[in-house]
């Protein structure tokens, strides 16, 4: 079979190596330009199914701010990320929430879970007021 | 009040700085924090890819805060939130302002600056055209989309590639913004490449090189604006003009280190990075005052930030502890070939010499980074000026200079 040529920019870190690899059914012949062997990984995981770390926030209630930033506990297909985004946007979610906190399993059948990113307590009565303050001010 | 080491600011790089300060040994640390919560912009970009050389970890940004703040609640270290520094004196006394204590003064022994940057917005880059609502800097767009919860507009043009700006691409789009382009004035993109691809490319956002918008059109909410190809001069190009329709500009147009406060201690300031003019254990012109992360140069990545944290911290608990009372002798850090930063710009003889090189112009070629006059050459495959360049340089190799240590990128 012929060899075909592709070019991959690794997203595994903000180094971003750019390669170029030579494959023969699907299987890597040779690559060049990558710094560490996560590369390998990541084109031979790229061939067969993008994957993506999903981070984004949800609604919570009850807490100092609107939103609680989360993310997937591991990465999921590329194709996926939309239809859990979808599955975030009605979700019922009061403060106090820890970090790590489990939020959804299983998000959009991936197998992944969304957990929370950042510890949020109850929004406190100073923080009420102020808030209030804020609000008639504008 | 007294202090060893004050630190003003609590992002990556104050954070870092005052745990780094108590475990070499300064007692009597403070942190200073104009926000109500610690972690500074950490705590609106959700995104990942933070902490991978520190911790070995894909954080979050929330989540590699979170782990610096758990650390620092470990030392001791003061904290006073909704904090505003007034004011930093040469002899090191700072004044703060908080709804607390009121006006309050701290004589400390050593003070680490760390109060990052700031965007530039459009009264910076001049576009011309009406004075709408819907344009914002990216990172204004971020805190409203990440923490407070509003989507500030449904058909969004992005000018400057900043990696601000592209996780803003991606972010808009996953919360059913459209996002029709990010327009770049440079011919080659001011963010990662990472971000490129996993911000634009996956979502199918075009990204326009050698293009500025020229024009922006509407009354009370933006309408639209214009885009113009520019030539390699950066002036738009006549005719190249198209019209695209939107409601919301985001401007992605590059960082400025915040040094309002350095100027008022007296700290002499770099024209080549806006910050101040650092030594590499990142004290500054003024003895005992530091600087580190984005206050001193816009640095790309946490974990740049978080090295300079550490040695300003370190250093800072030095200063504190009496191991020096002046700046010593020095040797200035220059650019040469290729180089539009170089940082820190002067070296004290006291640590290794970690250099963190902005190239002034791309080669996508096989380069040399030389840095003489210690004969040290340093290979890399290209040299880009959106991916900045580390090179350490080891103590031993620099006893005997005498002059300038010039850094340059050659073609191999």
């Amino acid at each position: 079979m012929d060899i075909e040529k592709k070019h991959f920019t690794c997203v595994t870190c903000p180094v971003g190596c750019e390669v170029d690899v030579e494959l023969q059914n699907s299987s890597i012949v040779s690559m060049k330009g990558n710094k560490c062997d996560k590369v390998k990984e990541f084109v031979l995981q790229e061939l067969k199914e993008p994957m993506r770390v999903l981070t984004t926030t949800v609604r919570i209630e009850g807490a100092k701010w609107a939103m609680l930033p989360v993310r997937t506990d591991k990465p999921i297909p590329k194709r996926l990320l939309l239809q859990a985004i979808g599955e975030l946007a009605g979700i019922d979610l009061k403060a106090p929430v820890h970090i790590s906190e489990m939020i959804i399993r299983d998000i959009a059948g991936s197998g992944a879970n969304i957990v929370a990113t950042r510890t949020m307590d109850l929004r406190s009565e100073a923080g009420r007021a102020r808030q209030r303050n804020d609000a008639s001010a504008g | 009040m007294q202090a060893d080491v004050a630190v003003i600011g609590s992002g990556p790089a104050g954070l870092v700085a005052a745990i780094e300060a108590n475990r070499s040994g300064a007692n009597n640390v403070l942190v200073l924090e104009r926000e109500e919560e610690l972690g500074g912009i950490l705590k609106q970009c959700i995104h990942n890819g933070f902490g991978l050389e520190q911790f070995k970890k894909d954080y979050t940004g929330p989540e590699y805060a979170e782990r610096l703040i758990q650390d620092l609640g470990k030392t001791g270290v003061r904290c006073f939130l909704n904090t505003m520094v007034t004011g930093v004196l040469p002899d090191r006394t700072i004044t703060a302002v908080n709804s607390e204590n009121g006006v309050f003064q701290i004589e400390s022994k050593s003070i680490v600056l760390a109060m990052g940057c700031r965007e530039r917005a459009r009264g910076s880059i001049g576009i011309p055209g009406t004075r709408p609502a819907g344009v914002l800097t990216a990172g204004t767009a971020q805190r409203l989309v990440n923490i407070e919860g509003y989507l500030p507009g449904k058909e969004v043009v992005i000018l400057g590639s900043g990696d601000i700006g592209l996780i803003m691409a991606r972010r808009l789009t996953l919360e059913g913004a459209r996002v029709n382009g990010v327009y770049e004035i440079m011919n080659y993109p001011g963010g990662l490449k990472r971000n490129i691809v996993q911000c634009l490319n996956d979502f199918n956002i075009p990204l326009y090189l050698s293009h500025t918008v020229t024009e922006i059109r509407g009354r009370e909410r933006v309408e639209g604006v214009v885009v113009s190809k520019v030539d390699e001069k950066m002036q738009p190009i006549g005719g190249s003009e198209k019209f695209i329709q939107c409601d919301t500009l985001l401007l992605s147009v590059g960082l400025i280190p915040e040094n309002e406060l350095s100027k008022g201690a007296g700290v002499e300031l770099s024209r080549s990075t806006n910050g101040p003019v650092t030594a590499e254990t990142m004290e500054t012109s003024v003895p005992g005052i530091f600087s580190c992360g984005n206050v001193s140069t816009v640095f790309d990545l946490v974990d740049y930030v978080a090295q300079t944290g550490m040695s300003a911290g370190r250093n800072a608990a030095g200063f504190a502890a009496g191991a020096w009372k002046e700046n010593g002798a020095s040797v200035e850090v220059i650019p040469g070939e290729n180089v539009r930063v170089v940082f820190p710009q002067r070296y004290c003889f006291r640590d290794d010499l970690i250099l963190y090189i902005r190239p002034a112009k791309p080669v996508e070629r096989p380069v040399t980074i030389g840095v003489s006059p210690v004969e040290m050459y340093v290979k890399r495959l290209y040299a880009r000026p959106n991916e900045m360049i580390r090179v350490k340089v080891a103590r031993e190799k620099l006893k005997k200079i005498t002059g300038p240590i010039e850094v340059s990128i050659t073609e191999r």
